[in-house]
């Protein structure tokens, strides 16, 4: 029972999970070797979407939620969604071609070098759009791509200076997108560096250089193991354990698998969560569970609602994060979709309370909880509106809002 | 065994998602709520086209007497403006019998005054801004200096003031740094802050009874409404009220999922668990009066019923919101419309902000509109804010990069004209115009003006600008 308790807390985190049955299907070979099966790095396997339509950017969309969804979505998913949360763009502003070829940039590096990463990114066309690199000149250059390269990407604020931010956009200038031919990224000699800028100490004359001394600089590992820490942990690390996990990705060269273990097999996460411990459920893991938990597709409308659909981040710096997922419109909207959702569904158990929180991966929950589900459920006569509710409420819970 | 057939049943089994269109029919969203669904895609097609002619009529906004002007070569100096003090306003007169309401109106990403508030007169707007300023014979003048944008033709016929050059001595061209001060009414970037710049405003005006007080329309808690006394809370739409509270008798498993949903929301308080049941509950609470209070939308058709049109997309849709909290007496008194549409321009920075201005021209004027029909206007301001204004030159590629103040508006009844100093356009901080207003001194001029708060006591000491809210 601990073991599946602690199954449970892994799928839910390490997974978009959990999809009903794993917990039982793991549980068999005991929470150590879950852990080991749940690390395996694989990429799901993709075709291309299917561009060229009247709807390519509902297409590009679809195309990402149907490998969120899929069972076999790991921990190679889990990690492209936190690189698409972190080194965003949006369809706001790039083309769907390029955010699948972001989407490539990002599955081939999802769990490999993040210099590699922030190399292939920086000159990413759906990145060029989405940050105005595109077309930025080395007389006028643009410092939009250059400021959250500091801030969101590698350093955080305090680690550079206004003036670093002026030399940067100089050092990443030059690059632009073909818009007539197959948007192709391109680099115009006249446009680029001239010379080189002194940038965070370095003396730097392009942008590989500039991304050099980005990954070095002092501040880079600590910076993306603490994302990467609240990703998977829930909270943000306290300062030994910002330092701790720092050194470990400096240590390896910023190697994020190597990072990614080291954090998921510390104790800090490897321990079953208490109902008072566990962090908020993002739209996108509360989406996908709830489709696991009913064996259906929902339309990404219910994303919207929520303020989190994929390709679409509200600004350069991702989803926010925590008690916003809480909010009280999140709460409306989750008991609407609950509702609405659960409609007609059965369950073949007789306890159907039972069923559905096993189903759910529900396996703590606190006695208002419980109490509301006994109650309302023996409150209706027949099976189906018994499951119907039973699946309503819990959808609606403060237990399944949460990982 | 067929499912029967339930205008609920949304769910499909795997492979046939749940049409967007159906979903919307059920759960009885408008037409609003669908365009604001497809968000910006919809933006492009009215870009900056149609330049709309002037009516001789319009140069003149309320509040300005004719020969009311500036001298020419002040501006972009030091210029204190003349309030039209002859403007009457309504000092605490409430003939509606309702609270006082703020409604703020958020343009994110950084919304360029100079745009918004254009220095027409001044030729180093001209000679700074090669592509992107707005062409004389286009501006809706103000006076001799400065005129509105060109698409704000029907708010130039309200009531309205403009607030000039608000923002930090010490500003930051971070948009989340900014932001945040914004949110916190901090314009250092040094104070400490246990609650949000209206959260606070709350707390000072509000009933501790009430669900909420001050409400952000959008998804998630808003740190602008961090309170400590009263309650906040945020919205997407009026209509999810209607799963949470008053279901029919005869619905009986409606009634069982909603007695559970207010049995899910006892219990202990620990931790995310406890703020889920806590929001649960004061979910509930607000939805409850919003139901039982609603007068803008009695039959439920998603319009109001007095015949003004809001339009589609997010600040349209989040002011009908705030005209149902308004007439519902919800309790609510604060309320934050953040506005989806994109000010951050570093690009194509003139189409951009011209749709822009459009939406805030239509959706705006819609509600003060809705607030003339019902009786209401005297008791509702609105104020707008950004987190900054951008730069004074063009980057080269069309757009504007990250600046410092900007200018903000004011509608209702408060002082019309102009406010405060219009910053130089010569002796600039790193290409940014130099406030002359500091953000707090702008929340505590509403405060004190319009909710008769201590405003310089909420917002750091900060004086209050003179003569708006006489």
């Amino acid at each position: 029972m601990a073991d599946d308790a602690l199954i449970a807390h892994y799928l839910r985190r390490l997974t978009f999970g959990p999809h009903p049955g794993r917990i039982e299907e793991l549980a068999a070979s005991g929470a150590p070797a879950a852990l080991e099966a749940l690390l395996d790095p694989s990429p799901l396997p993709y075709d291309e979407p299917g561009l060229g339509t009247d709807d390519d950017y509902g297409v590009m969309r679809r195309w990402y939620l149907s490998l969120l969804r899929q069972r076999e979505a790991g921990l190679h998913e889990r990690m492209v969604w936190f690189w698409h949360g972190l080194l965003t763009s949006s369809l706001h502003k790039a083309e769907p071609l390029m955010m699948f070829r972001q989407q490539v940039t990002l599955r081939d590096h999802a769990l490999g070098n993040f210099r590699d990463l922030l190399q292939a990114i920086t000159i990413d066309g759906a990145m060029l759009a989405w940050l105005d690199g595109s077309g930025s000149r080395w007389e006028a250059p643009n410092e939009n791509y250059a400021r959250e390269l500091m801030e969101l990407f590698s350093l955080g604020k305090g680690n550079y200076s206004e003036d670093d931010v002026r030399a940067g956009a100089k050092a990443l200038s030059g690059y632009w997108i073909d818009y007539e031919d197959s948007l192709t990224v391109m680099f115009d000699d006249e446009s680029g560096p001239q010379g080189s800028v002194s940038f965070l100490g370095v003396d730097v004359d392009s942008a590989e250089a500039a991304i050099n001394a980005v990954c070095d600089h002092e501040a880079c590992a600590p910076h993306i193991a603490a994302q990467i820490f609240e990703y998977f942990v829930g909270r943000q690390p306290d300062p030994d354990e910002r330092a701790r996990f720092g050194s470990i990705m400096r240590d390896n060269d910023l190697d994020i698998r190597a990072t990614v273990e080291a954090i998921v097999r510390d104790s800090v996460f490897n321990t079953v969560p208490t109902l008072e411990s566990m962090r908020p459920r993002s739209p996108i893991e509360w989406f996908l569970a709830a489709e696991a938990l009913l064996d259906v597709e929902l339309d990404e409308w219910v994303l919207r609602l929520f303020g989190q659909v994929p390709m679409e981040p509200p600004n350069v710096a991702g989803w926010p994060g925590g008690r916003r997922w809480l909010s009280t419109s999140a709460a409306l909207t989750r008991a609407q979709f609950g509702y609405d959702m659960a409609f007609d569904t059965a369950v073949e158990d007789d306890d159907p309370v039972a069923a559905v929180l096993a189903r759910a991966g529900l396996l703590n929950v606190s006695e208002s909880t419980a109490g509301a589900l006994r109650q309302a459920v023996d409150s209706l006569e027949s099976r189906r509106d018994k499951a119907s509710v039973a699946h309503a409420l819990v959808l609606s819970s403060p237990e399944f809002a949460l990982s | 065994m067929e499912p029967e057939l339930s205008p609920h049943n949304t769910r499909s089994s795997r492979g046939s998602g749940v049409n967007r269109r159906e979903l919307l029919k059920w759960m009885s969203f408008g037409a609003g709520a669908a365009a604001s669904g497809t968000g910006i895609f919809l933006v492009g097609n009215q870009m900056g086209r149609a330049s709309s002619p002037l009516p001789s009529q319009l140069t003149q906004p309320p509040g300005t007497a004719p020969g009311d002007t500036l001298p020419p070569e002040t501006i972009g100096e030091t210029i204190d403006t003349t309030p039209d003090t002859a403007a009457p306003m309504t000092p605490m007169q409430e003939p509606s019998g309702r609270p006082r309401t703020l409604v703020v109106i958020e343009m994110s990403g950084g919304n360029d005054g100079m745009s918004m508030l254009v220095p027409y007169g001044n030729s180093a707007y001209y000679e700074l801004r090669p592509s992107t300023a707005i062409a004389v014979d286009t501006v809706i003048p103000i006076n001799e200096e400065v005129g509105l944008h060109p698409q704000l033709a029907r708010l130039s016929k309200r009531r309205f003031a403009v607030v000039q050059g608000v923002g930090s001595n010490n500003s930051d061209g971070s948009h989340f740094e900014m932001e945040r001060r914004w949110w916190m009414g901090d314009p250092d970037g040094t104070g400490v802050h246990d609650t949000g710049a209206f959260g606070r405003i709350a707390d000072g005006i509000g009933d501790p009874s009430a669900p909420a007080v001050a409400v952000s329309v959008g998804n998630g808690q808003h740190q602008a409404l961090l309170s400590k006394v009263v309650g906040t809370l945020s919205m997407s739409g009026p209509d999810q009220a209607g799963y949470l509270v008053n279901a029919d008798e005869s619905d009986t498993i409606r009634r069982a999922f909603q007695a559970g949903l207010v049995a899910m929301s006892s219990g202990s308080s620990d931790g995310y668990a406890g703020m889920a049941r806590t929001v649960m509950a004061q979910s509930i609470e607000f939805a409850r009066r919003l139901m039982d209070l609603d007068s803008v939308d009695a039959d439920g058709d998603g319009t109001p019923d007095n015949g003004v049109v809001y339009p589609g997309g997010d600040l349209g849709q989040g002011l009908l919101l705030a005209s149902r909290l308004i007439h519902s007496n919800s309790g609510v008194q604060v309320i934050h419309v953040p506005m989806g549409a994109n000010f951050d321009t570093h690009e194509n920075h003139n189409e951009q902000y011209w749709n822009n201005m459009s939406v805030l021209d239509e959706a705006l004027d819609a509600f003060l509109a809705d607030l003339d029909q019902r009786g209401s206007a005297d008791d509702v301001l609105v104020m707008t804010t950004s987190e900054f204004g951008r730069r004074v030159p063009d980057n080269g590629s069309g757009g504007l990069d990250h600046g410092a103040a900007s200018h903000t508006l004011l509608f209702g009844p408060m002082a019309t004209g102009l406010f405060g100093k219009h910053p130089s356009l010569t002796d600039l901080d790193h290409d940014s115009l130099r406030a002359t207003c500091t953000l707090d001194q702008y929340y505590a001029t509403v405060a004190s003006g319009w909710f008769g708060l201590d405003g310089p006591s909420l917002f750091n000491g900060a004086s209050v600008i003179p003569d708006i809210f006489v």
